[in-house]
């Protein structure tokens, strides 16, 4: 578990930084995907969230489900491209599951993914999270979670 | 050298056209396409719902469908409102990077609190009031909200130059009482506009330059006129095409019976405290709630401020907050307290529970 400015990065999972979203490879070779604590962290406490219909094709950095928070409207954006095949209607349903639990019970969506050999590449994971969302929060002027 | 940003004035237009700019200014500086932007725009009247709203739990449907009132969906968040000729909508679209900030909230104070010094100057005491809104002396003048896609934002507000507050209280499905001379007189104590206050409608340039200079103020800007790009007129075309459509207002579909307006009055020693609340049951949050009834509290504008600190609140932390709004302040109540409020909150909703 990486820990950047008091957010919890688990590195068994696969980040796309810049749209701050993780992903999860399942046994079956789909995807979990969820927002990060940091993302959350940004946004503060979710109000709503609006899911893409399920069946639908999403390339890579395309809004999966767009969510509300303190009157912002944002996109959680998918990590890689594929085929939204499942959505965590529990946390649609009561958005802050999203905030209290960004890893587990809040997890997003479930993607099959169609270039996960390829895209996976853009990803990060392991021992280089920390120094990549180290440099994001720097640029982005985050305090910390 | 300071930056140059852009200012734009679209001026007059339809809903979907001035929505559709939203998104086609959002995405053309998501692209690094135009340069960060202060615009200004007017709306044909018009109900405006956020994004996650829907319109049968928001809006007095027949009244807009009578009066030719258009409906449309904000890509904003934040709740409905009634937009015509008389107010004047402002909106930032900018960068990360010209924020240097994260925290989204933090961001929507620095805006609103740059917004609140163009009002200024022109001569009403507007402050800045957590979480978005701009008011003076306890009556909002301005609402806001905002929409981010990757590094760029779009935050915006609108300024009531002149306001028909009856009009809005029959468009809007708010915890009112019954329209009645009660009941406008007590929207006028909760919202404010500049012809009312300056004894005149400001001319509407005016009010620009001085938001305009206060925007510039506040970010070390210069600005420079400008027009939209022929990128920005393209993603125009495409988001109008998907917006000036009955699949996108009605986007999202919710039964009236899960936002209810509750109500309850409670006979306190001190006085009879009364309440109405719109409350979105399936997320258990109170959306608005407006109090009434017969006691005194001073300063007067503690319950306006009561009421925009509970506004889209979690209900199950009401006494928290509640106790924790009161306990910030200095105020006479001449024997009520922090837990009469929550209790005929809680009395209201528990109406709910005995609906269902």
């Amino acid at each position: 578990m990486a820990i950047v400015r008091g957010c919890q990065l688990p590195d068994d999972l696969f980040y796309h930084v810049d749209s701050n979203v993780w992903a999860r490879l399942e046994s079956d070779g789909s995807i979990i995907v969820g927002m990060t604590a940091y993302a959350c962290s940004l946004a503060g406490q979710l109000v709503a969230a609006t899911p893409k219909k399920i069946g639908k094709e999403i390339e890579q950095k395309q809004t999966i489900c767009t969510v509300e928070s303190g009157k912002w409207v944002g996109p959680i954006k998918a990590p890689v491209s594929g085929q939204l095949i499942e959505i965590n209607e529990p946390a649609i349903d009561k958005p802050t599951l999203i905030n209290e639990d960004p890893y587990g019970r809040g997890w997003v969506a479930k993607i099959q993914p169609k270039r996960w050999d390829v895209e996976k590449a853009s990803l990060v994971t392991g021992a280089e999270i920390a120094a990549v969302f180290e440099a994001k929060m720097n640029t982005d002027g985050f305090g910390g979670c | 050298m300071n930056k140059t940003w852009r200012i734009l004035d679209t001026g007059l237009r339809r809903a979907a056209e001035n929505i559709a700019l939203n998104r086609a200014l959002l995405e053309a500086r998501q692209a690094g396409e135009a340069p960060s932007t202060l615009r200004f725009l007017r709306f044909m009247p018009s109900a405006l719902l956020g994004f996650h709203q829907s319109a049968e739990q928001e809006l007095n449907l027949d009244y807009c469908h009578a009066q030719g009132i258009t409906i449309q969906r904000r890509i904003t968040g934040g709740g409905a409102i009634f937009f015509d000729e008389t107010q004047l909508g402002w909106e930032l679209y900018l960068h990360r990077s010209d924020l240097a900030c994260a925290d989204m909230q933090a961001i929507s104070q620095r805006i609103c609190t740059a917004a609140a010094r163009g009002i200024q100057a022109l001569g009403v005491d507007a402050q800045y009031r957590p979480r978005n809104d701009i008011e003076v002396d306890g009556r909002k003048i301005s609402g806001s909200g905002g929409a981010f896609d990757g590094d760029a934002l779009l935050f915006q507000g609108t300024l009531l130059i002149q306001f028909d507050v009856e009009k809005m209280l029959r468009v809007l499905r708010i915890p009112a009482e019954k329209l009645s001379d009660k009941a406008i007189a007590s929207a006028r104590e909760r919202v404010a506009n500049l012809a009312d206050l300056l004894g005149a409608a400001p001319d509407l340039a005016e009010v620009q330059v001085q938001l305009q200079a206060a925007f510039a103020a506040a970010f070390n800007i210069e600005f420079a006129a400008g027009d939209l790009s022929e990128q920005e007129q393209a993603r125009f075309e495409t988001a109008l095409a998907e917006i000036d459509s009955a699949d996108w207002v009605n986007l999202m579909q919710r039964p009236r019976a899960d936002k209810p307006l509750l109500e309850a009055a409670i006979k306190f020693p001190a006085g009879l405290v009364q309440v109405r609340v719109h409350y979105d049951a399936v997320r258990a949050r109170i959306q608005q709630l407006w109090f009434s009834g017969d006691y005194f509290i001073s300063p007067r504008r503690t319950i306006a401020d009561l009421e925009a600190c509970l506004r889209d609140s979690d209900a199950r932390r009401l006494r928290q907050n509640v106790a924790t709004f009161f306990a910030e302040r200095n105020v006479d109540m001449l024997g009520l307290c922090a837990e009469n409020f929550s209790a005929v909150i809680e009395a209201a909703l528990a109406q709910q529970v005995t609906a269902s």
